[in-house]
């Protein structure tokens, strides 16, 4: 039941406002109600809104029974049953006046965008054929923006401006054209326009194209203004002349001037009617040209002031103007004596004004460029009104820069003497430099400086070779010249390079082969020729090269090898390094290569050797096998043996002589054992291959262990 | 348009090179290549960088005050437009170089005046003092001596040369 009542309520709502919001054509202003009709029809519009209230009495009386019923419902069901019921009456009953809600919609939204006329207030209108130049002026002389286009109807509906004169504000209504038709004949533009003019109380401006460019000729127009002179009643009317650019009023023909002469006098009669003092015909027949604004104001000016008289005339002979009066009162000084006093106008200012007659309008700018093309095509020179010394200057090209230099850095009005300063100085220390320098030093011969070359050559030489053994002393190790592969160390080249300087070689060449014997394999082959000294550069040179250059630096980090940073790569060559130094310096093979040079004691060194295929075999070395066991053995021996001795014959002297004699020979003949089996060692050499790849280091290291 | 000389090396900086920078005191720094930006965000001085103008004037390879540079300062009020005046300005302008040139070329020579002369002597010196790298000592005394003893006592001679090998 709620639901029922609350739907109503809505709607009752809904529509009455509906129908309060529109407006009653009979209670607004005429002006406005025709204007309504006009666009709108009146009848139609009474109707929409008639239905709108007869849906609203039936939705009332729907919910009035229905609630009724309600009241006497027994089930639950048959309530809501009846609820629905109701709803639903009432739905239908609103589509059914949904066009007409549809139609009250589109009125709506046309009216909210009427312009606002206020028709007390002072109004000046516009009307005329099509194409006259209406919208332009008022374009001109109020700020509104209408559509200004070549073809008719371009104003389609009434358009509003505001100007001001005499600091009262004035609306300008732009009417669209009128065409000389039949009353009933007329479009709704049309009729727009001329509900304005019948229901306005404005001045009129009649606007006439003398030209006959809008497409009608005079006569037209005239003929048009016949017909709907009866409309001016009352109001002040001006016809106005247009494009007078194009023709100007005494240029056109009789008969024309004659049509214009009868708009004229029916203006006049309005004026006359008016009441006022019948004035010059200047006053109702004007010319202006709305592209060259010429007489615009003129034209604006004259309209206001015969509004603005008719309004005054209105208000006087009304009965509020004696309120009016009461309130203000215009004070004027009694005349003292009979002297007249005129008001005081400077002569300048008189000067001024009569100048002001006669001026010409200025040339601007503006214009130039027009004549020249417009604004893409002309660019006004900027120096045009420079203050130089010479005219001629005014369009030169000063240059900036010079030789590197800012010119305006250089500019000074005392150039030239500055400069006849700096010239004259300049002279002066010429002058001075003009002496010789001695030298006191002379020059060295050429053989002097040949030697010095050399000189210089062989100690960069040096220098060269010092720092190449510098960076890698280190982790060399130091071999004795005996075992130098580059052969630097023999005594041909000592020979050579003392039979350089200048010494007798072969002294001392003898004196070093004496004491020292050399290989026992050098001694016996020939030597190669020494490599001399360039090809040891070149060698050295090569060698001086710690990497090739086709790889990345070492401390740089490449993705792929596991290192975070560069800074840990570098620890870790250094590390790396560091431990193969020590092992270096002693010339070892590698890790496991533990012979002892100091000591030479013979060291059991386990190699394993590779027998066909996966097995290996352990195989100690076979010399420190022999030499130890054979040391041991020996000792052994001998001691069980003496000690055996001593025991047995320990008290018997000639027994212990006879031991003696006995113990050397069992010593003698193990030693001689020992150096025949030491003697066939190499025998077995080949027959184990165990130093098939030794370097000279390790084998030099190898031998000294057993000559110790 | 003017041209701006580097903050840095103080070589110019023509239009369409290099980078300016403003700092938040609104000081303006321009160089004229990522050269000269570099160097600056690193912080160094310019006197201290020894291919700048800054450092070359400082220990004075190059010329320092002259009447030359006189001409060519910032002049900021404006002189109006006359033509023999510029003229003359840029005739002037070509002078100038020619003349703060050839001053430059005196300083130069000024500087390594003497250098000729110790370059000579030092190469006397060395010549003198290193000849051992090239012909031994003894080999040089020997010839001396050998020259004067030869015409004393002839066995003395052989006994001394003996001695020196």
């Amino acid at each position: 039941m709620r639901k029922v009542k609350f739907t109503q309520t809505n709607f009752h709502e809904k529509l009455s406002t509906i129908i309060e919001e529109f407006p009653r054509l009979d209670d607004i202003h005429p002006f406005y109600g025709d204007l309504l009709h006009v666009l709108y029809n009146k009848d139609h519009y009474k109707l929409a809104l008639g239905q709108i209230n007869t849906a609203r009495n039936l939705i009332s009386k729907i919910a009035k029974d229905y609630v009724k019923l309600l009241k006497y419902g027994d089930s639950l069901y048959r309530c809501k049953a009846l609820k629905v019921a109701a709803l639903g009456r009432m739905c239908t009953v609103t589509k059914r006046i949904g066009p007409s809600l549809a139609y009250l919609d589109q009125i709506r939204q046309h009216m909210a965008r009427l312009p606002s006329i206020d028709p007390n207030t002072r109004t000046i209108l516009i009307c005329g054929y099509p194409n006259v130049g209406k919208s332009s002026f008022i374009n001109k002389i109020t700020r509104a923006d209408v559509d200004v286009q070549p073809y008719a109807f371009t104003t389609k509906s009434l358009f509003v401006g505001h100007t001001d004169y005499k600091y009262l504000r004035y609306q300008v209504i732009d009417t669209p054209g009128i065409l000389d038709r039949p009353f009933e004949d007329r479009n709704i533009i049309e009729m727009c326009s001329i509900t304005a003019l019948a229901h306005l109380r404005a001045a009129v401006l009649f606007f006439l194209d003398i030209s006959g460019s809008c497409g009608y000729t005079i006569a037209q127009q005239s003929a048009l203004f016949h017909s709907i002179k009866s409309l001016f009643m009352n109001k002040p009317l001006i016809i106005v002349c247009n494009k007078t650019d194009l023709q100007s009023l005494e240029g056109i023909s009789e008969d024309d001037k004659n049509l214009v002469e009868e708009m004229k006098s029916e203006a006049m009669k309005t004026l006359i009617g008016q009441g006022g003092e019948p004035r010059e015909g200047a006053e109702v027949l004007l010319t202006m040209s709305t592209l060259t604004e010429q007489g615009v104001i003129a034209v604006k000016n004259a309209a206001c002031e015969r509004l603005l008289d008719q309004r005054v005339e209105i208000k006087m002979k009304s009965k509020k103007i004696n309120d009016c009066l009461n309130r203000f009162h215009v004070a004027v000084p009694k005349p003292r004596d009979q002297k007249e006093r005129p008001p005081c106008i400077p002569q300048a200012v008189l000067e001024a004004k009569a100048k002001e007659a006669e001026k010409e309008k200025k040339r601007l700018e503006k214009d130039i460029e027009e004549e020249n093309g417009g604004a893409g095509v002309y660019s006004a020179s900027l120096k045009k009104h420079y203050l130089l010394a010479h005219d001629e200057w005014k369009e030169d090209n000063m240059p900036e820069i010079l030789d590197g230099h800012n010119v305006y850095d250089f500019v000074d009005p005392d150039i030239l003497q500055r400069l006849e300063e700096l010239e004259k100085e300049e002279g002066l220390l010429q002058d001075q430099e003009d002496d010789e320098v001695e030298m006191d030093v002379e020059d060295l011969t050429p053989q002097q400086q040949k030697e010095l070359a050399e000189i210089r050559k062989k100690k960069s030489l040096l220098i060269r070779e010092h720092r190449i053994k510098k960076s890698t002393a280190e982790s060399r190790p130091i071999v004795p010249r005996k075992f130098d592969k580059d052969k630097r160390f023999t005594s041909e080249r000592m020979g050579r390079q003392l039979s350089s300087l200048g010494l007798d070689p072969s002294k001392a060449i003898e004196r070093v082969r004496s004491k020292s014997r050399g290989r026992k394999r050098d001694r016996s082959t020939d030597h190669d020729m020494d490599v001399d000294n360039d090809g040891s550069n070149k060698k050295m040179r090569a060698r001086s090269l710690s990497r090739s250059r086709s790889r990345p630096p070492t401390n740089e980090l490449v993705p792929g090898e596991g290192f975070k940073d560069s800074a840990q790569k570098i620890k870790a060559f250094k590390l790396g390094k560091k431990s193969v130094q020590k092992r270096n310096k002693d010339a070892k093979k590698g890790v496991d290569d533990d012979h002892d040079l100091r000591r030479g004691w013979p060291v059991m060194t386990e190699v394993w050797m590779n027998v066909g295929g996966i097995k290996k075999i352990r195989v100690y070395d076979f010399e420190s096998y022999f030499l130890f066991g054979r040391f041991h053995v020996c000792f052994i021996l001998v001691s069980c043996y003496t000690f055996l001795n001593l025991w047995i014959f320990s008290d018997n002297y000639e027994m212990i002589f006879g031991f003696i004699s006995q113990s050397s020979g069992v010593l003698s003949f193990s030693c001689l054992l020992f150096f025949l089996v030491k003697f066939e060692l190499h025998k077995y050499e080949s027959h184990f291959k165990l130093q098939a790849r030794l370097q000279p280091n390790m084998k030099w290291a190898l031998q000294n262990r057993r000559k110790t | 348009m003017r041209l701006e000389k580097c903050w840095f090396c103080s070589s110019t900086i023509y239009p369409g090179h290099g980078i300016q920078f403003v700092r938040n005191d609104a000081k303006i720094f321009r160089f004229c290549r990522s050269k000269c930006h570099k160097n600056f965000k690193m912080k160094r001085n310019p006197r201290k960088v020894k291919w700048t103008k800054a450092y070359r004037r400082l220990h004075g390879k190059d010329m320092t005050q002259d009447a030359t540079f006189e001409f060519e300062r910032k002049r900021n009020r404006p002189e109006r437009y006359d033509r023999n005046l510029t003229e003359n300005t840029l005739k002037a302008i070509k002078t100038i170089d020619k003349v703060r040139f050839r001053r430059e070329e005196t300083h130069h020579k000024n500087r390594m005046k003497g250098k000729v002369a110790k370059e000579r002597k030092e190469a006397r010196k060395e010549l003198d003092q290193q000849i051992h790298m090239l012909v031994a000592p003894g080999a040089m005394v020997k010839d001396t001596f050998a020259a004067k003893v030869t015409v004393k006592v002839q066995h003395e001679s052989t006994d001394e040369n003996r001695m020196e090998e």
